[in-house]
C-alpha cells in the first residue's frame, strides 16, 4: 500500500464502521426469507398459521416425510429433472457455445461478421417470448410434452456463445494456434487439446451461468409440460403451491419442498466460488 | 511450442500439404464448428419468431350465424391493432412500467452502492456481505415469490406480527401495497447478480488511478463519485439492460403471487395476457401479435441501450 | 462457401430434423388396431380413477387410462394443444361451461347418435348443458346445484337464523357484524362463476341463441339486481372480501371467521380438505331467495366429452354411458366425491354415508337431491372464458376502488359482445 497520510488513516478508521454496517444490513435483508423458509419447514401443519415465523415448530421430520412419499415420490423425481434438464443440458450447450466462440474468435471467413450481428441480436431476443411460439413448434412436431421440449431450446445459448468468443480471443493466442497448424495439427485437433484447455475457466462460468438458468427456469417446463412426472423442481412447487389453496396441508409440502430445492444452488454458490469467474462478463464490455 | 502437444504419429507428410496451406484460412473448419449453434439457432430462435410473426396475420373466425367451427383466414394487421387498441393490454404495458419504476433504479442503485462499499478498504465481513447478497441469484424466481408472499400473508407475516407487538398497523402487502411487494421480490433476487458485475469491474480498475487522486488529497467519496462511478458505466449499462429485459418478461413471479392476492388480475402484466390468450381463451392469433409487440420493443430497447454502450466503450479505449 | 461445407451443414441439419421427428414417434407408441382398445381419458376429478379401476377390471376388452395434466382451469389449453399436435385424449373432463367454446373450437366429437340410449338417464335440464345448437357433445358427469352451507354450532350460539330469502340475509349480515364483530356472515360474489348462479335464480340469461346468433345479457336487469344487493354489503364491510381458495380464506373457514359459504352440493367434500377439524359443524340448506322462486343456479360441475382426434369414439361412449349414466358408476363417484348428474346416481344417494364436514345432518342427501331437481336452464356461450375474466378483474378492481358492481356488469358485457363478433358470430 502506498504511504499511509494520517489524514487517510483517519478517514479509513471512520469509513470502516457505517459501510460495514450497511453491508451487514444489506445481507440480513438478503437472508431474511432463507431464515423464514428454514424455521418455517421445521412446523407442523397446524403451527404454520398458528405461531410466529421465526420460531421452529416440531415438524420437519414429518415434513420431510410427507414430501418424500406424496404421489409416490413424486418430488425426488423433480429433483433428478432438474438435474437433467440443468446438467445434460448446460453441458451440451456449453460444448456448442465453446465451438461457436472459438470459431467466431479465432478464425476469418466470409460471413463472420454477418454470424456475429445475428447473434448478438439472439441475445436480445427475450427468453419467454420465444417460449409460446417454440410451443406451437413442439406442438406441430409432436414433441410438446415430452424430456426435448424442455431440452433442446436451451441448448442454444446465445450470450454464451458471445461469452466463450470474448474469452477464446483472450486466453487463446493466435500464435499458439499458428504454430499447432505448422506442426500439422487438424483444426478439430486444435480446439480439442489447445483451445479448450485454455478457455476451461471461461467454460466453466459459462456451463455454471447455464445450469442456474436451466434450474431456475419456470416458464418454458410450465409451457411445455403437462405431466407432472417430468416437471422439474419449479414447475413442480408452483402446482404444489396451487393446489394447496384447495387443500391447505400441502402448504408445509411446498416450504419444505422449497427449501429443499435451494440447497444444491447455494451449495454450488458457496463451496465453487473461486470456479466463478464473473469478471468475464464485465470484462467482455472492453473486447 | 506446440509441438509437445501433438502424437508423435505426426509426421513430415503431413506437415508438407499444411505448409502449402499454411498462409491460407481453414474454410471449413469454423464453419463445421458453427454448425450445431446455427442450426439450433435457426430452430429454436428464428423458425419459433417467424411462426409467431405468421400466426399474428392469421385468426381463428367463424363464418356467422351462432354455432359453427372456427377456421383460420388471413386479417392483416387486424391482431396488432386489437391488440395495441386493447385497454387491458395498454394497462398491462402502464402497470409493467410502474414496477419497472420502482425495481430497477432500486436494484441497480443497490448493488452500486454495495459494490462500492465492498471495493472500500478496510471494510469488515465484506466477503460474508457479498456472498450472502448474491445468494438470491440461487433463488429461482417462483420460490422467492413463494417465501416472500407467504411473508406477506396477514396470517403468517412475521412483519405484521412484529407491527401488531408494537402497536403499530399491519402493512397491507398484497393488495394496497402490491407493487412495492413484486418489486421488492425482483430487488431481492437481482441485487446480488447485478452487484457482482458492477464489483469485479472495480476490481479490475488498476490502482494506479487512485494513487494520483490520493495524492491530490480526495477523499473515498470522491473517489467513488469521479473516479469509479464514471469508469462503470459500460458495466452500469450492462446491468441495466438485463434488468429492463428481465423487467419486460415478468411471469413467474405476478402468477405465482396472484394466488395469495386479491389485487393481480389474469393480464396484469403484457405476458401474463399474453399467456391467458394463447392458453385461456385460445386466442392465439392475440396472443402471437402480443408477443411480436413485446420482442420488438425489447429489441429497440436493447438496441439503444447498445449503441449507448458502444458509444461509451469507444470513448473509453480512445 | 464450399459445396462440401454445404453438404455438411445441409446433412446435419436433416439429420437433426429427422432425429427430432423419430423421438417423436419414438416416445408414445402408436394405437394397436387389434387387440384391446385403450382410451386415453383427461380429468382433474380425484373421484374417477377409483372407478375407473372397477371398469377395467371388468372390461379387458377396453382399458381406461386416466392422466391428471392440469387442473379444471388449466385443462383448456392442454386438450387444444394436444389436438393441434394429433395426439389428443379420448376423452376429457370439461366444465358445463366450457362446452361451447370446445365445440367452436372444434375439439369434441359429435356423438349424439351415439348417446341416444343414454338420454333417460339424465334430467332434461341436465342433458341440455350437454348440448350445443341441438347436438350432444358430452356426457354429464357431475352437477354443481347451489346450497348454502353454513356453520350449524356457531349460527346456534349467537343466535343466529338461517336467511330463506336474500333480504333475510343482509339482515343477518349486519346482525352478525354486531354480535360476533371479529366475524362475517359470509363473502360477496368475487368472481363470474358464483355470480351467474345467482343471476341464474331470477332467470337471468347471459347467453341466449336462436339458432342463428348469439344474444347477450350480461347486463340485463337480473344481473343488475344482484349487483345492487351486494354493492351496500361489501361498501359497509358487512360481508367479507377475500377469495375463496386462498391460504387466508382457508385460515377463516377454519377458525370460524366465515360463517357461511355458498356454493355447488360438492362444497362439503371440498372443504373436508380445507378444513378438516370443522368436521360435523356444517350442516347446508336451501339458497335464499329473490322473490320465493325455487329454482336455483349452477356453480361448476362437469361432463366427459370425446376428443375430435379419437378413434375409438364407441368404445368411449360406452364406457361414459357406464361411468357417468349407470347406478354403479355413479355409485363410485360419488362415493369419490362428486354429486353425480344421473337420476340413478342421485337416487342411489342416500345409501351413502354422509360427508363428514356436515356429519350429523341425516337428511343432506335427500335435502341435495331435491335441491337439483329444480334447477334453472343455463345457455353457455362461445366465449366464457373472456367473460369470466373480464368479469373477475373488472369487480375486483371495482371492489379496490369504491366503483359500481353495475360498471362491471357493462364492462363485461361489452367485452363479450366485442369477442363475439370479432370471431365472426352474429350478435343480436
Amino acid at each position: 500500500m502506498s504511504i499511509a497520510m494520517p489524514g487517510t488513516r483517519r478517514q479509513r478508521g471512520r469509513a470502516r464502521v457505517v459501510p460495514s454496517i450497511i453491508l451487514v444490513v444489506g445481507a440480513i435483508y438478503t437472508l431474511v426469507p432463507i431464515a423464514w423458509v428454514v424455521t418455517a419447514s421445521t412446523k407442523s401443519r397446524g403451527e404454520l398459521f398458528s405461531s410466529f415465523s421465526f420460531l421452529p415448530g416440531t415438524g420437519f421430520w414429518q415434513n420431510l416425510v410427507d414430501l418424500s412419499t406424496y404421489e409416490g415420490g413424486q418430488y425426488w423425481q423433480w429433483a433428478l429433472n432438474s438435474l437433467i434438464y440443468a446438467g445434460v443440458g448446460s453441458g451440451i450447450s456449453t460444448l456448442i457455445s465453446a465451438a461457436a466462440g472459438f470459431a467466431l474468435a479465432r478464425y476469418r471467413f466470409r460471413g463472420r461478421a454477418l454470424v456475429f450481428t445475428v447473434l448478438l441480436a439472439g441475445v436480445m431476443l427475450p427468453q419467454i417470448t420465444l417460449a409460446i411460439p417454440q410451443y406451437f413448434l413442439m406442438s406441430s412436431l409432436g414433441l410438446a410434452n415430452t424430456y426435448w421440449s424442455v431440452l433442446l431450446p436451451t441448448l442454444i445459448n446465445p450470450f454464451g456463445i458471445y461469452l466463450a468468443c470474448i474469452y477464446a480471443q483472450s486466453s487463446v493466442p493466435a500464435d499458439t494456434i499458428e504454430a499447432a497448424r505448422i506442426d500439422g495439427a487438424s483444426e478439430f485437433r486444435i480446439f480439442r487439446s489447445l483451445a479448450v484447455p485454455m478457455m476451461l475457466p471461461g467454460l466453466v462460468t459459462i456451463f455454471m451461468l447455464q445450469f442456474v438458468g436451466v434450474w431456475n427456469n419456470f416458464l418454458l417446463p410450465f409451457i411445455m409440460l403437462s405431466d407432472e412426472s417430468m416437471f422439474p423442481l419449479t414447475t413442480g412447487l408452483y402446482m404444489l403451491l396451487n393446489r394447496g389453496t384447495g387443500t391447505p396441508a400441502l402448504y408445509s409440502l411446498a416450504i419444505m419442498g422449497a427449501l429443499l430445492s435451494i440447497i444444491p444452488l447455494v451449495a454450488l454458490m458457496l463451496f465453487l466460488q473461486r470456479f466463478w469467474r464473473l469478471d468475464l462478463i464485465s470484462g467482455s464490455l472492453k473486447g | 511450442m506446440g509441438g509437445s502437444r501433438l502424437d508423435e504419429g505426426e509426421t513430415m507428410t503431413t506437415a508438407v500439404s499444411v505448409r502449402r496451406a499454411r498462409s491460407a484460412q481453414p474454410r471449413v473448419a469454423p464453419w463445421a464448428m458453427l454448425a450445431p449453434a446455427i442450426v439450433l439457432f435457426v430452430l429454436f430462435l428464428l423458425v419459433p419468431i417467424g411462426y409467431a410473426i405468421y400466426l399474428s396475420f392469421v385468426a381463428l373466425r367463424v363464418d356467422g350465424g351462432a354455432f359453427g367451427v372456427r377456421r383460420q383466414v388471413f386479417v392483416g394487421f387486424e391482431n396488432y391493432v386489437t391488440a395495441l387498441a386493447n385497454p387491458e393490454f395498454v394497462a398491462s404495458l402502464g402497470r409493467l412500467a410502474l414496477f419497472g419504476a420502482l425495481s430497477v433504479p432500486i436494484t441497480l442503485g443497490l448493488a452500486l452502492l454495495f459494490a462500492l462499499l465492498l471495493d472500500l478498504p478496510g471494510i469488515r465481513f465484506g466477503r460474508f456481505a457479498r456472498t450472502s447478497i448474491f445468494l438470491p441469484y440461487a433463488v429461482p424466481g417462483v420460490i422467492a415469490t413463494l417465501l416472500w408472499g407467504f411473508m406477506y400473508l396477514p396470517s403468517t407475516s412475521p412483519f405484521n406480527y412484529v407491527f401488531r407487538l408494537i402497536g403499530l398497523p399491519p402493512i397491507d402487502f398484497l393488495n394496497e401495497g402490491v407493487y412495492g411487494s413484486l418489486a421488492n421480490i425482483a430487488v431481492w433476487s437481482s441485487v446480488g447478480f447485478n452487484m457482482i458485475i458492477l464489483y469485479t469491474s472495480l476490481r479490475s480498475i488498476p490502482s494506479e488511478i487512485y494513487e494520483a487522486a490520493k495524492i491530490d488529497g480526495a477523499n473515498e467519496w470522491q473517489i467513488a463519485w469521479r473516479i469509479k462511478i464514471p469508469l462503470l458505466t459500460p458495466s452500469l449499462l450492462l446491468t441495466l439492460l438485463f434488468s429492463l429485459i428481465g423487467t419486460l418478461q415478468a411471469y413467474g413471479e405476478p402468477t405465482t403471487l396472484k394466488s395469495l392476492s386479491n389485487s393481480i388480475s389474469h393480464s396484469f402484466f403484457p405476458l401474463m395476457k399474453v399467456y391467458r390468450d394463447a392458453f385461456g381463451t385460445d386466442n392465439i392469433s392475440s396472443a402471437a401479435a402480443a408477443s411480436v409487440v413485446l420482442a420488438l420493443g425489447t429489441l429497440f430497447v436493447s438496441l439503444a441501450l447498445l449503441r449507448l454502450l458502444q458509444r461509451r466503450t469507444f470513448e473509453e479505449t480512445r | 462457401m464450399k459445396r462440401s461445407t454445404f453438404i455438411r451443414i445441409a446433412a446435419a441439419t436433416l439429420a437433426t430434423a429427422t432425429g427430432l421427428a423419430l423421438a417423436g414417434c419414438s416416445t408414445d407408441g402408436g394405437g394397436e388396431s387389434s387387440g384391446p382398445v385403450t382410451l386415453e381419458y383427461w380429468t382433474w376429478a380425484p373421484a374417477v380413477p377409483d372407478a375407473v379401476e372397477v371398469w377395467n377390471k371388468a372390461h379387458p376388452d377396453i382399458q381406461v387410462k386416466v392422466t391428471q395434466p392440469a387442473g379444471a382451469d388449466d385443462i383448456q389449453a392442454k386438450v387444444l394443444a394436444a389436438q393441434r399436435a394429433g395426439e389428443g385424449p379420448d376423452i376429457f373432463a370439461a366444465e358445463y361451461q366450457k362446452l361451447p367454446g370446445f365445440v367452436v373450437s372444434d375439439a369434441a366429437t359429435d356423438i349424439t347418435d351415439l348417446v341416444k340410449d343414454a338420454k333417460g338417464d339424465f334430467s332434461d335440464a341436465t342433458w341440455n348443458l350437454a348440448s350445443v345448437g341441438g347436438r350432444i357433445y358430452a356426457v354429464p358427469q357431475d352437477t354443481g346445484p347451489m346450497v348454502f352451507m353454513y356453520r350449524a354450532d356457531l349460527f346456534e350460539q349467537y343466535g343466529l337464523e338461517v336467511p330463506t330469502t336474500w333480504d333475510e340475509y343482509a339482515a343477518l349480515a349486519a346482525k352478525v357484524r354486531e354480535v360476533a364483530p371479529g366475524s362475517y356472515l359470509g363473502g360477496y360474489p368475487d368472481e363470474a362463476s358464483t355470480f351467474a348462479a345467482y343471476a341464474q335464480q331470477l332467470g337471468a340469461e347471459w347467453w341466449s341463441s336462436d339458432g342463428d346468433s348469439w344474444t347477450v345479457g350480461i347486463d340485463d336487469e337480473p344481473s343488475q339486481r344482484v349487483a345492487d344487493f351486494w354493492q351496500p354489503l361489501v361498501e359497509q364491510g358487512l360481508v367479507d372480501t377475500t377469495h375463496f381458495f386462498t391460504p387466508e380464506w382457508n385460515t377463516m373457514m377454519n377458525d370460524g371467521t366465515l360463517l357461511s359459504w355458498a356454493a355447488g352440493v360438492w362444497a362439503p367434500g371440498t372443504i373436508e380438505s380445507v378444513a378438516p377439524d370443522t368436521a360435523g359443524k356444517w350442516r347446508i340448506a336451501r339458497m335464499p331467495s329473490w322473490d320465493g322462486e325455487t329454482q336455483v343456479g349452477y356453480m361448476g360441475g362437469s361432463s366427459a366429452m370425446v376428443g375430435k382426434t379419437s378413434k375409438h369414439a364407441e368404445e368411449a361412449v360406452e364406457f361414459l354411458t357406464w361411468l357417468n349414466g349407470s347406478a354403479e358408476g355413479s355409485g363410485l363417484l360419488a362415493e369419490g366425491g362428486l354429486f353425480p348428474a344421473s337420476i340413478a346416481g342421485q337416487e342411489g344417494l342416500s345409501s351413502l354415508p354422509v360427508p363428514p364436514i356436515v356429519g350429523g345432518q341425516d337428511d343432506f342427501w335427500t335435502l341435495a337431491a331435491d335441491i337439483a331437481s329444480d334447477t334453472a336452464d343455463v345457455t353457455w356461450g362461445p366465449n366464457v372464458q373472456v367473460a369470466f375474466d373480464a368479469f373477475s378483474d373488472a369487480i375486483q378492481k371495482a371492489t379496490n376502488s369504491g366503483s359500481s358492481y353495475r360498471d362491471v356488469l357493462k364492462t363485461t358485457q361489452d367485452a363479450v359482445v366485442a369477442d363475439l363478433k370479432q370471431t365472426g358470430f352474429t350478435v343480436k
